[in-house]
C-alpha cells in the first residue's frame, strides 16, 4: 500500500531518451512480425495519437477548448503536399514543413485566441474547422476535392523487395510520432512545462507569481498546432493525397473525444487513444458481421460506441482514468 | 512514465493480431469453391441516393449465377463498402478491400476522383489487383502505364462530349451554348471532348466542386443565363442529384422551356430525376445519350431477363437503369472469370479480357473495345430523349449508334449488332 | 437589380433560420453556461418525428406542431435527466468547462446513431406545404417563393412570442433572473432548477421549428442539421451570447454577409465568409457585438 502523497522520482532526459528508443525498437521488431493490414492500422494509430497529443496540449494543459484541430491538421497536410509535389522537396522536408507551417499558423491563431474565452474560442475554432478545408475549392493550386498527391515514395531499395509500402508508412509515422512526442514530453517536464501546470491549476496565483499567461496560451497554441500539422501530414501520407474531405469537423470531435476518454491531462494515454479511434470501427465491423444487421446499423454503430464511451468517460472519469486509479491508493 | 510506456507497448502488441502467412498473391481471394470480389462505391449521401442500387444489382446477378453452378464450380461473393463519393473514404475503403477483405479483384468502382485516389492509395498496380468495369468514364483510366490493371466499361466522357457536340451542331446550329460541369477530371474530360470536337461555348463552362452546387447557386446561374436571347442549349455534366437541383431551380424561375437541356448520361436517369422531385413536364424533352437499352424497354431480351433476375434475387428493389447497369457489368465479370479458366489467377483474368473481352455478350448496344493494347470498354453512344414517363427514347425517333474514340477521331455512324444473349442470361463461354 | 432583390430576400430567409438555432443556443447558454451541441441532434430528431407524422397524416401543419412540442419535451428531458446529473458529478477542476460540452457532443452522437438505426440512413425528404415557385418582379422571376415568405413569417412570430414571454411575463422574468444571478433568484423564491429546464424546453422548441422550416428545401438525414447548428452557433457568438436580440442580430448579419459574398464575389466563399465575419467581430469586441459591458464571469 502506497502512502498518500508519494514523491515522483524525476526522470532524466537521458533515461527518457533511452526508454523512447527502446520503445521505438520494440515497434520496429513488432512491425516485422505483423501483416500489412496491421501495419496500415498501426500507422493510423500513430497519426491519431499525435492528433490527440495536440488536443491534450491545447485543451488539457493550457485550458483552451478548441474544436479546430482538424483545420490545423489540414494546414499541415496541404503544406506538406505542396512542398513535396509542387516544390519537389524531399518527403522528410515535407513532413517538417507540415509541422512548421501549421505551427506558424497556430501562432497567429493563438494571438487571436488568447483574447477569447470559453465559448467564443470554441465558436471561432469551430468556424475555422468548417471553413478552412473549403478554401481548397477556392484556389486552383489546392486542387479542390481531387486534391494534391502526397507521395513519400517507395521504401529504399536496400530494404529489399519484401519491405512493403505499408511497413514503410508504419516506420515513418511511428518514428515521426515518437520524435514529436519525445520532444513534447521533454518540453512539459521542463520549467516551461511546469508553468503550464501552474496556470491550469490556479491562473490567478500563477499570474501573481509573474507568469505571462497570455504568452503561455499563445505558445501552447503554436506548439499544439505544429503537432497537429505533423499529424495531418502523416494522415494524408496514408491516403496518398490531401483533399478537403480528409478533414471533416467530425475529426476534431473524434480527437477531442478520444482525448477525454484516455485522459485529458496527461500524455500517457495518447497511444491508447489512437488505438481506440482505430479499433472502434473495427470492433463495430466484427460485431455487425456476428449479429448481422441492416445497412443503417453498420454505419451508425461506430459513432454510437464512441459517443457512449465519451459520455461514460465524462460521467465517471472526468479527470481522466488516471485519477480513477489513484483514488484507490 | 516508464510504466506507461511499457503498458502502452503491451496494449499495442496485444491489440494487433498477428497475421497468418498470406496465400500466393496472384490468387488471393480464390479458393476451390469461392471467388471474392469487392467494390467501393457510394451507398449513402446524395450520390448514394442515386447510385446506391448498382452494387446490390451486381450481387443479385452473382447470386443468380451461383444458383446455377457458379463459375467453374466456384461461387462468387461481393464485398460492398460505402465511400460516400468521397475520395478520402474511397482510398481507405479500397485499401481495406485489399488488406482486410483480401478480395481477388475489384469490380465496378465508382467515381472519377474517388477511384483515381483509391487506385493510388491502395497500391492496386503494385499488388496487381484487377480493377474491372469501373463505373466512371474518365478517359485517363485507359492509360495502361498509370492504371495497368484497370478495364473501363463506360464509354469515356470525352467520347460522350464529342457525340453531344455533333448533336448540337446538327440540331441547334444558331443557338447560344453553355455548360455546367463538375470541377474535377470527370467534368474536365467532358469539356476537353467538346474542344476536340471543335465546339466553342458562348461562355466558358461553369465548374463547381463536387457537393457545392446548392439550390441557391443553381438559381443564380440560371437567372443569369435566362437573360440570353433565343433558346440556348445548356449542357449539364454532373451527377444526377445535381442535375435535379439545376432542373428544380429552372422550375422555380419558370425557365424550364427557356433552355434545351443536354444532360450527360451520368446525370440523366429519368426515373431518378422524377424521384428527386423534378416535375415530369421538366424532364420531358431533356436530351441525353446512352449506350444501353432503356430499362423500361420490355421488348429487349436482356432487359426482360434482368428484370426476372431482379424480381427473384433483388427483392424490394425497383428495376431501373442503374440495376440494369449493375447486372450488365456483373454479366461481363462472369464471362471474364469463365474465360480465365479453372486455374484462376489475377494475371490470367486480365489476359483473358484482353484476348476475348470484345466478344463478350452484354446488353450494350455499342461495341466493346478490349484488346491487347486497349482498355476501352464501350466506345459509342446513341442519342436519347427523356419523356414524362421516365423513359429514354431515341432522339428523332430512330436509334442511331455513333462510335468514336477519346482522341481526335471523328464521330461515325455504326452498324453494330450486339451478340445474342446466352440462354437464360447464363454465360457459357470459355 | 433583380439579383440584388433576390440577395436581400434570400439573406433574410437564411438569417431567419440561423436565428432560430442561435436563439436555442443562447437560451441554453444563458441558463446553463453550456454550449449544447446536441441541439443539432434534437432538432433533426424532432424533424424525423415530424416526417413520421406527415407519413401518417399527410399534413405538414400537424407535423409542425408535433415537432415543436416534442422539441420542448426532449429539451426538458435532456436537461433534467442528463445535464443535471453531469453537473452534480463534475464540480471542480479545469474539466468543469469542458465536460458538459463534451457530454453534449457525446449526446449528439448517440441521438444521430439512434435516428440512423430507427429511420435508416438514406436521405428522406419533406415536401414544402406551400408553393416553392418564385415570384415575378419586374417581368423576371426571382428566387423567392411563398415558402420562403412562410419561413420569414414564422420566425417573426416566434421572435415576437419569445420577446413577449421574456419581457412581459413573470415566467420570463424568472428566466432572466435565474440566468443573470441564480443565487439571488433562488433567494427570491424562484425555483431555479425548474426554470432552467424551462429554458431548455424553449430552446428545444425553437430547434424543432428550425428543423421543420429548414429541411423542406434539402434532404433529411441524421446529420442534416449539423451545418445549421454551426452557423447558429457562429451567429450567437457574433451577437454576444447574452441576449436573444443579439442572437437574431448576429444571425441576420451572418446571413447577409454569406449570401452577398456568395452572390457577388464567389460561391465558394460560403464558409470562409462565416469565419471572417466572426473573426472581425471578435477582434473588435471579444465578447460579441451586443454583450453587456460587464459580462458576468469568464
Amino acid at each position: 500500500m502506497k502512502k498518500a502523497g508519494k514523491v515522483h522520482k524525476p526522470i532524466t532526459t537521458r533515461k527518457r531518451l533511452f526508454l523512447f528508443v527502446l520503445f521505438g525498437w520494440l515497434l520496429l521488431i513488432l512491425g516485422d512480425r505483423v501483416g500489412d493490414l496491421e501495419l496500415y492500422q498501426g500507422s493510423f494509430v500513430a497519426t491519431y495519437a499525435l492528433g490527440i497529443t495536440s488536443v491534450i496540449l491545447l485543451t488539457g494543459y493550457s485550458g483552451q477548448l478548441s474544436l479546430g484541430q482538424s483545420a490545423l491538421m489540414a494546414v499541415g497536410a496541404y503544406a506538406g503536399a505542396l512542398s513535396i509535389f509542387n516544390a519537389g522537396w524531399h518527403p522528410v522536408i515535407g513532413l517538417i514543413m507540415s509541422a512548421l507551417v501549421a505551427g506558424v499558423f497556430g501562432l497567429v491563431l493563438g494571438l487571436v485566441a488568447a483574447r477569447l474565452s470559453g465559448p467564443y474560442l470554441a465558436g471561432t475554432t469551430l468556424a475555422l474547422a468548417i471553413s478552412l478545408p473549403t478554401l481548397a475549392n477556392q484556389f486552383p493550386i489546392l486542387g479542390a476535392e481531387e486534391g494534391i498527391v502526397f507521395d513519400v515514395g517507395l521504401p529504399p531499395a536496400r530494404f529489399g523487395d519484401d519491405f512493403s509500402q505499408y511497413k514503410w508508412f508504419f516506420w515513418i509515422s511511428a518514428l515521426a510520432a515518437l520524435i514529436m512526442v519525445f520532444f513534447i514530453v521533454n518540453l512539459l517536464s521542463s520549467r516551461f512545462g511546469r508553468t503550464f501546470k501552474a496556470v491550469r491549476d490556479n491562473p490567478v496565483a500563477a499570474q501573481l507569481a509573474g507568469i505571462n499567461v497570455g504568452r503561455l496560451k499563445v505558445n501552447a497554441f503554436a506548439i499544439s498546432s505544429g503537432v497537429a500539422g505533423l499529424s495531418g501530414g502523416l494522415l494524408v501520407m496514408l491516403i496518398s493525397g490531401v483533399s478537403p474531405s480528409a478533414f471533416p469537423l467530425s475529426l476534431s470531435f473524434s480527437l477531442l473525444g478520444a482525448a477525454v476518454v484516455t485522459g485529458l491531462y496527461s500524455l500517457k494515454g495518447v497511444i491508447l487513444g489512437g488505438l481506440v479511434l482505430v479499433a472502434i470501427p473495427e470492433i463495430a465491423d466484427s460485431l455487425v458481421s456476428r449479429i448481422g444487421g441492416s445497412e443503417g446499423f453498420t454505419t451508425v454503430l461506430p459513432g454510437f460506441i464512441v459517443s457512449a464511451l465519451l459520455i461514460l468517460a465524462v460521467v465517471f472519469t472526468p479527470n481522466g482514468p488516471g485519477h480513477l486509479l489513484k483514488k484507490h491508493h | 512514465m516508464k510504466r506507461a510506456i511499457l503498458a502502452s507497448a503491451i496494449v499495442a502488441t496485444s491489440a494487433m493480431v498477428l497475421s497468418t502467412v498470406p496465400a500466393h498473391a496472384d490468387s488471393t481471394g480464390v479458393t476451390a469453391t469461392s471467388i471474392k470480389l469487392g467494390v467501393s462505391t457510394p451507398l449513402t449521401g446524395s450520390a448514394g441516393l442515386v447510385y446506391g442500387k448498382v452494387p446490390g444489382a451486381m450481387r443479385a446477378y452473382f447470386d443468380y449465377i451461383n444458383a446455377n453452378g457458379g463459375v467453374n464450380g466456384r461461387k462468387i461473393s461481393l464485398v460492398i463498402r460505402d465511400d460516400k463519393y468521397l475520395p478520402t473514404l474511397a482510398a481507405t475503403q479500397t485499401t481495406n478491400l485489399i488488406l482486410k477483405d483480401k478480395v481477388f479483384a475489384l469490380v465496378g468502382a465508382l467515381g472519377t476522383a474517388t477511384h483515381s485516389k483509391a487506385y493510388t492509395a491502395a497500391a492496386l498496380a503494385k499488388n496487381n489487383v484487377p480493377d474491372l468495369f469501373i463505373n466512371t468514364g474518365f478517359s485517363g483510366f485507359t492509360n495502361k502505364a498509370k492504371y495497368p490493371t484497370t478495364f473501363m466499361v463506360l464509354p469515356t466522357y470525352n467520347m460522350e462530349a464529342k457525340v453531344m457536340a455533333k448533336v448540337i451542331k446538327d440540331n441547334f446550329p444558331g443557338q447560344a451554348t453553355f455548360m455546367i460541369a463538375q470541377d474535377d477530371e470527370f467534368g474536365s474530360d467532358g469539356v476537353a471532348g467538346f474542344t476536340t470536337a471543335g465546339h466553342k461555348f458562348t461562355a466558358s463552362p461553369t465548374l463547381y466542386p463536387q457537393g457545392t452546387m446548392t439550390a441557391a447557386r443553381a438559381e443564380g446561374a440560371l437567372a443569369t443565363l435566362g437573360a440570353v436571347p433565343g433558346k440556348p442549349v445548356l449542357v449539364l455534366f454532373g451527377t444526377t442529384d445535381v442535375t435535379a437541383i439545376i432542373l428544380k431551380a429552372a422550375e422555380k424561375l419558370e425557365l424550364t422551356k427557356k433552355f434545351t437541356f443536354l444532360a450527360g448520361s451520368v446525370g440523366a436517369d429519368a426515373n431518378t430525376l422524377l424521384a428527386l422531385g423534378v416535375k415530369s413536364t421538366t424532364v420531358d424533352g431533356v436530351i441525353s445519350a446512352s449506350f444501353m437499352p432503356d430499362a423500361k424497354d420490355l421488348t429487349d431480351p436482356y432487359v426482360k431477363q434482368f428484370i426476372d433476375i431482379n424480381t427473384k434475387y433483388n427483392k424490394g428493389i425497383t428495376f431501373d437503369n442503374y440495376v440494369l447497369a449493375g447486372m450488365n457489368s456483373a454479366m461481363l465479370t462472369v464471362q471474364a472469370l469463365r474465360a480465365a479458366g479453372k486455374n484462376l489467377t489475377r494475371a490470367g483474368l486480365m489476359s483473358a479480357i484482353e484476348a476475348k473481352g470484345s466478344t463478350f455478350a452484354s446488353a450494350g448496344l455499342v461495341p466493346l473495345g478490349y484488346s491487347a493494347t486497349s482498355r476501352v470498354g464501350y466506345n459509342g453512344y446513341w442519342v436519347s430523349q427523356l419523356n414524362a414517363k421516365g423513359e429514354g427514347k431515341p432522339y428523332g425517333g430512330k436509334l442511331v449508334i455513333y462510335t468514336t474514340d477519346s482522341g481526335a477521331g471523328t464521330v461515325e455512324v455504326s452498324n453494330f449488332v450486339r451478340p445474342t444473349m446466352p440462354k437464360n442470361g447464363i454465360p457459357t463461354n470459355s | 437589380m433583380t439579383q440584388f432583390i433576390t440577395a436581400v430576400l434570400t439573406s433574410l430567409t437564411s438569417g431567419a433560420i440561423y436565428a432560430l438555432m442561435a436563439i436555442a443556443i443562447v437560451l441554453v447558454w444563458r441558463s446553463t453556461r453550456v454550449i449544447n451541441f446536441a441541439q443539432a441532434g434534437q432538432a433533426v430528431l424532432t424533424t424525423y418525428i415530424g416526417y413520421t407524422v406527415i407519413q401518417r397524416t399527410g399534413s405538414f401543419w400537424i407535423a409542425l406542431v408535433v415537432a415543436v412540442v416534442s422539441g420542448a419535451v426532449i429539451g426538458a428531458v435532456i436537461d433534467r435527466f442528463f445535464m443535471r446529473p453531469i453537473f452534480k458529478r463534475v464540480k471542480s477542476g479545469p474539466i468543469v468547462m469542458i465536460a458538459p460540452v463534451v457530454a453534449t457532443l457525446g449526446l449528439l452522437g448517440i441521438i444521430q446513431a439512434v435516428i440512423g438505426f430507427v429511420w435508416g440512413i438514406t436521405n428522406q425528404s419533406i415536401e414544402a406545404p406551400v408553393s416553392t415557385g418564385g415570384y415575378k418582379i419586374m417581368g423576371t422571376v426571382i428566387a423567392f417563393s411563398n415558402y420562403n415568405l412562410l419561413v420569414l413569417v414564422f420566425v417573426a412570430i416566434a421572435m415576437l412570442l419569445l420577446t413577449l414571454l421574456f419581457q412581459k411575463t413573470n415566467i420570463g422574468l424568472a428566466l432572466r433572473a435565474s440566468a443573470y444571478s441564480p443565487e439571488i433568484a433562488k433567494l427570491s423564491g424562484i425555483k431555479v432548477d425548474s426554470v432552467r429546464t424551462l429554458g431548455w424546453a424553449i430552446a428545444g422548441a425553437s430547434g424543432g421549428l428550425a428543423g421543420m422550416l429548414y429541411i423542406p428545401g434539402y434532404f433529411l438525414y441524421p446529420n442534416a442539421m449539423d451545418l445549421l447548428l454551426v452557423l447558429g452557433f457562429i451567429a450567437a457568438v457574433i451577437g454576444g451570447l447574452e441576449s436573444l436580440f443579439g442572437a437574431v442580430a448576429g444571425a441576420m448579419i451572418l446571413g447577409f454577409a454569406i449570401i452577398f459574398s456568395t452572390t457577388y464575389i464567389s460561391p465558394k466563399l460560403f464558409f470562409p465568409t462565416a469565419f471572417i465575419v466572426l473573426i472581425l467581430v471578435l477582434l473588435v469586441k471579444p465578447a460579441g457585438l451586443f454583450a453587456p459591458k460587464k459580462s458576468r464571469g469568464a
